[in-house]
């Protein structure tokens, strides 16, 4: 794997893509993992009369779409020995079972610092099987020399 | 049954298998946007004791197979010396210390939807950590029609190190249980 270093970074710079399917079954066993059970998310019954985003279904965590975005991140810059300080997200679009999500990144902003402080700025964003964008999110990560 | 909530098979570490995961029994008890507490600190209701097994199943689950998170042995060659939590995992650290009727226990509303968060990260979480949090408001507004309620907690491990920091925001149905969101 490639080593990163602040120094070796370019703006525009692509994170390799981080996929994954969302099913019921994920979602349940994402609700365990998490810690979050509202039933939006678990209760398909519930789900369907509350209809709470149209549709009528569950709809998966946001949380998960969060961790997703912030997987592709990690697989890039963690074992160079990165760290991510600072995420923010949005959730923009509900993720429902059947979905198929694919995060990804983009370099945007460089910003040096004293030695092993200088960060960057990596833009990055979720979308579903339809192109249609389910989150984004920008994070600050601070890599090595 | 497609309607069936089927949670219990995947309930693997010491923490699921003691966590209610029935979020409609203390529904009266949780906090609501009317009535939040603007001025008080506090204090979480219990600890997160950090067990390996919290950190690998929490990849596992979410499908990340950076071995830095899930395998003991080759994190221990990594940059971080050891196995280390994924970023998000501040969620289950985060539910766990809310409790059942906390001054966070908003976030276990039936209903509620996750708009975005932010979180800052200072030190990695670690086997062995205990962490610890302390939440107080930050804002409340009204935005096309929707309530949102921003905390922000701060996490310290053992050596009361500051670990995180979250500005955790949900919108909130106007009231609780099978009612939500009928603005």
């Amino acid at each position: 794997m490639e080593n990163l270093t602040f120094g070796g970074i370019e703006l525009g710079t692509e994170l390799p893509k981080f996929v994954r399917q969302v099913d019921q079954r994920s979602i349940n066993g994402n609700a365990v993992a998490l810690l979050d059970y509202n039933p939006i998310h678990i209760n398909p019954a519930w789900a369907r009369e509350v209809n709470l985003l149209g549709q009528g279904t569950t709809i998966a965590h946001g949380m998960t779409t969060f961790s997703y975005m912030t997987s592709a991140l990690t697989q890039w810059c963690y074992p160079s020995g990165g760290f991510i300080t600072r995420l923010e997200s949005k959730f923009v679009q509900p993720v429902r079972p059947g979905d198929t999500i694919t995060c990804g990144g983009v370099v945007s902003e460089l910003h040096p610092r004293q030695k092993g402080q200088g960060f960057v700025v990596v833009e990055l964003s979720a979308e579903n099987q339809r192109g249609e964008t389910v989150g984004v999110c920008k994070a600050h990560v601070r890599l090595p020399e | 049954m497609a309607d069936e909530v089927a949670v219990q098979e995947f309930l693997t570490t010491d923490k699921q298998k003691a966590f209610d995961y029935d979020f409609f029994k203390m529904a009266p008890a949780y906090v609501d946007w009317d009535t939040v507490d603007y001025e008080k600190v506090h204090e979480g209701e219990r600890v997160y004791e950090v067990e390996a097994e919290d950190l690998v199943d929490y990849a596992q689950s979410m499908q990340d197979d950076l071995p830095l998170f899930s395998d003991p042995e080759a994190a221990e060659q990594g940059p971080f010396g050891g196995l280390i939590a994924h970023p998000i995992f501040l969620t289950p650290i985060g539910f766990w210390i809310t409790g059942e009727k906390g001054p966070l226990s908003w976030v276990r509303t039936p209903g509620a939807i996750n708009p975005g968060q932010v979180i800052e990260y200072y030190e990695p979480i670690r086997p062995g950590d205990t962490i610890r949090a302390r939440t107080r408001f930050h804002d409340k507004w009204i935005k096309r029609g929707k309530r949102y309620l921003t905390f922000n907690t701060e996490y310290f491990n053992q050596n009361e190190t500051l670990v995180a920091k979250w500005w955790i925001t949900l919108i909130l149905p106007r009231s609780k249980g099978q009612q939500a969101h009928q603005f």
